[in-house]
């Protein structure tokens, strides 16, 4: 706390903490699901979250973007509290996520889709949209424009833009919940198992998709993910989740000699 | 015959048979045959009655020779042909059996509307032997038409269609035109047209010719148009649909003027009703909420409307209905938040069971005793004056406007009509309807996606309560009085099987359900004892056959057909513009 510091420019936060978690505790009757997790996010990082079926990962998604309330601790982000607030507005300040089992809006359009996903950043309001402000047809138009630029972003091709999201190939579909969740400009991009269900080819495809999403678009990403040749290749840091506890944390090589993650998850693994 | 039908076609042409034969039977024994069999379309020749009869084999010999989904099993034309014919025949054997049987045991005990004059008008008065093979006989040539049909080139059939559809059209508009030409003393035409309420010989074949050409004339035009359109750009197909909606306007501001009284009730009664289905579209049809007690809305536009204009309400202030209808909908729009906000957590089944109960309850309290000193119970409010001068008679250059009774409000209405619709397609076109079908499509994932999904339904409640609220204050003035009577829950169904006869979340298929629903029954007056029935046939067979409604929100078209066609997915895959070689 230096006195005599100057301003630091903008750019210095960008170094700190985006996301962090403090002794989070999540009971269900007589379960705990999440028990006392210390979790952050470096700004820009891209960081991993596994362990086992039933450890407690998505509880914990769920819990960071407001769909379920925590028992107990805390959850910062960008230096706001989490805690309390609707799933809307954590998706307001900066949160998207995908979805394990892809949950499109499966009878709208691609296009549709991806602009419902920009829905938090617009501004037009159901009077306005019903007098036919000539704002809010501006606003629309450029929001069109945009969507188009996400979906070349994740490599969706335009021609699919007037399909139904249910009639698109399973790959497609999977970049098509990423553009939606991208197209509200998030600072946090949450991926639940991002590469479930796809061939080796693809799996490499998504991966370098993640890692070039974060360089272009300065996004910091959790991922949840089984594959372990997925999480060692893009993550920096990876934290590993058992029966919901938190039993270690640190860079894939660390993580890959960790006698308990071994034991947990990968030595589980080996004799099933 | 064991080669040319396999087992599975075989189980096909018995089930078709067996639906059509208890279709059939089924229009007898309920009195519909009976209700139509003096109605002249073709005077002399064919009666509704008839028309009726001789339509189930006709369409189930045209669904029997439907090319099957196994492709193992495909079949040439002339077995298509017999196809149809054995499912006429079956239909026909059956219906003759049952006149066989109706005429030697009295089944009138049970079956009150097996008539004598029924049978004979069934068996043609000949005895019943020769009666049962003329039927079966007849049953099968139907069914052979049907299938013949469906073999034939599309022109023919098109054609044929269209001039049979000419002729049935121009027979049943005989009630509304007829009347209308000797008002304007053209005698000539009408008895030309015209005869003991049918249409006369020569006319018909008129009618036909007319169709058929029209039919073959506008059949490649129409294609072209079709292509030329899809093909058009953007701007262009604007400009197309903006003359659409132009001639429609144009259409809706001279009907009161050419036709009778009598059409212009049926219009405001159509107005009304598309007026609440408009509301409906966005609780149901945008949002997904599917919303059991809309009777609720209207009721209370209706009894608010009556409490503020009429001097003989209990609030007696008699505001002018212009003035009252701010506050009427004002009233509408809390009314909504009122019964949204207790049913924000309930989804679908859970959400209609609530609203269906909130329905009920507002009819119960404006007939109940206890609020009978402002409401009026039994006896609802009277006296309500009418916004506009009962007659209206103006001379404006050449043009003469005149109109009374239900005329003078038929314009209001549909102005609030057209205002509805220009709203609700402008919601559904913006930020606002992607949130609600967002929350229609998975209401956790909108919410995480960033839609405050309670301020949304709330809207959609409070939205669709205004408009339904709307059409309950038009319609009190337009009565004149208000009774509890009018609010029961079949408003509701009706509202209901309008947006989905005509295709849930469109608008131009809300316009035509209310039409189809609304107006076409309202010009069958035997009907009216049938409606109830008719409504049901009529959404079991929209299900079954065209779920997405007449004319389907484009989205859910494809969704709901994509099954069928397998190949339609495939060329949206690829071209998109169908490459056409030049001829």
């Amino acid at each position: 706390m230096s006195l005599v510091s100057t301003p630091r420019p903008r750019a210095a936060p960008m170094t700190d903490v985006i996301l962090s978690v403090h002794h989070l505790t999540k009971r269900f009757e007589g379960l705990v699901a999440n028990r006392e997790i210390d979790f952050e996010i470096p700004r820009h990082a891209i960081v991993s979250m596994i362990g086992p079926n039933g450890a407690g990962k998505t509880t914990f998604f769920n819990q960071l973007t407001g769909i379920i309330e925590p028992t107990s601790g805390t959850i910062e982000f960008d230096s706001a509290s989490l805690i309390g607030m609707a799933p809307h507005q954590v998706a307001e300040l900066g949160i998207a996520r995908t979805y394990q089992n892809i949950r499109l809006f499966a009878n709208m359009t691609v296009l549709a889709n991806v602009m419902v996903g920009r829905h938090v950043r617009m501004k037009a309001q159901w009077y306005e949209a019903v007098l036919g402000l000539p704002h809010v047809a501006r606003e629309e138009t450029a929001v069109e424009k945009r969507s188009f630029e996400f979906l070349d972003l994740v490599g969706l091709p335009r021609r699919y833009a007037d399909d139904l999201a249910k009639n698109l190939p399973y790959g497609h579909q999977r970049r098509l919940e990423l553009a939606r969740a991208l197209a509200s400009d998030p600072k946090l991009l949450l991926l639940d198992e991002p590469t479930a269900g796809m061939n080796p080819g693809e799996t490499r495809q998504m991966t370098d998709l993640i890692a070039r999403l974060r360089r272009e678009l300065e996004l910091t990403i959790l991922l949840i993910e089984h594959d372990m040749k997925v999480v060692m290749g893009v993550s920096e840091r990876i934290t590993v989740l058992d029966y919901g506890e938190r039993i270690a944390e640190g860079t894939p090589e660390e993580i890959r000699a960790n006698p308990r993650v071994i034991e947990a998850y990968l030595g589980k693994q080996a004799t099933a | 015959m064991a080669e040319l039908i396999s087992g599975r076609q075989l189980r096909r042409l018995a089930t078709i048979g067996a639906v059509a034969a208890v279709v059939v039977l089924y229009l007898c024994t309920v009195g519909l045959v009976e209700a139509f069999k003096d109605r002249n379309v073709v005077t002399g020749v064919i009666t509704l009655g008839a028309v009726m009869l001789l339509a189930v084999p006709l369409i189930a010999g045209y669904r029997a020779a439907l090319p099957s989904r196994d492709p193992s099993a495909q079949t040439g034309a002339a077995q298509r042909v017999v196809l149809g014919l054995l499912v006429g025949l079956i239909a026909g054997a059956v219906l003759g059996v049952f006149v066989l049987i109706a005429s030697t045991v009295d089944l009138r005990g049970v079956l009150v509307r097996i008539s004598p004059p029924l049978l004979e008008f069934i068996s043609f008065g000949l005895p019943s032997g020769l009666a049962l093979l003329v039927i079966t006989g007849l049953g099968g040539l139907m069914g052979a038409l049907g299938a013949a049909l469906l073999v034939s080139p599309a022109r023919i059939r098109n054609a044929v269609t269209s001039a049979l559809i000419a002729v049935l059209f121009m027979s049943m508009i005989e009630p509304l035109l007829r009347p209308r030409l000797e008002q304007l003393d053209y005698t000539a035409i009408s008895d030309f047209l015209y005869k003991a309420h049918g249409l006369t010989e020569v006319a018909s074949i008129l009618c036909f010719v007319v169709g058929a050409g029209a039919a073959l004339l506008w059949q490649p035009g129409n294609d072209f148009v079709r292509r030329t359109v899809e093909a058009a750009p953007f701007q262009t197909r604007r400009r197309i649909r903006g003359w659409a909606i132009a001639l429609l306007v144009v259409a809706v501001l001279i009907l009161p003027q050419v036709s009778g009284t009598f059409l212009a009730q049926v219009a405001v009664l159509v107005g009304l009703y598309l007026l609440l289905a408009l509301g409906l579209n966005i609780v149901v049809g945008y949002a997904g909420l599917l919303d059991l007690g809309y009777v609720a809305f209207f009721a209370v536009g209706a009894y608010l409307t009556a409490l503020l204009t009429s001097p003989d309400s209990s609030l007696g202030i008699g505001l002018p209905f212009f003035v009252a209808l701010p506050i009427v909908m004002l009233g509408a729009g809390m009314t909504g938040l009122l019964i949204g906000a207790p049913v924000l957590r309930l989804r679908g089944d859970y959400l209609a069971i609530v609203t269906l109960g909130f329905g009920e309850i507002a009819r119960v309290l404006f007939e109940s005793d206890a609020l009978r000193p402002w409401l009026g119970g039994v006896q609802g409010i009277l006296g309500i004056p009418s916004p506009l001068p009962v007659r209206i008679d103006l001379e404006l250059g050449a043009t003469h406007i005149f109109a009374t009774g239900p005329q003078v409000l038929y314009y209001p209405i549909f102005a609030f009509c057209a205002l509805a619709a220009l709203f609700a397609y402008r919601l559904s076109n913006s930020r606002i309807g992607r949130a609600w079908n967002a929350m229609r499509e998975d209401e956790s994932v909108a919410e995480a996606t960033g839609v405050s999904t309670v301020n949304y339904k709330l809207l959609a409640f409070a939205l669709g309560a205004t408009t339904g609220c709307l059409s309950g204050a038009l319609f009190a003035v337009q009565l004149g009085s208000v009774f509890p009577g009018s609010f029961d829950v079949f408003v509701s169904i009706t509202v209901l099987a309008v947006i989905i006869l005509g295709g849930m979340g469109s608008i131009p298929g809300v316009i035509l359900g209310a039409i189809v629903l609304i107006g076409l029954p309202e010009l069958l007056r035997e009907f009216v004892e049938y409606r109830i029935l008719v409504y049901g046939a009529v959404l079991v067979a929209m299900m079954l056959l065209r779920p997405e409604g007449l004319i389907p929100n484009r989205g859910r078209q494809r969704e709901l057909h994509q099954a069928e066609s397998e190949e339609e997915v495939e060329t949206l895959d690829g071209d998109l513009v169908p490459q056409r070689s030049p001829s």
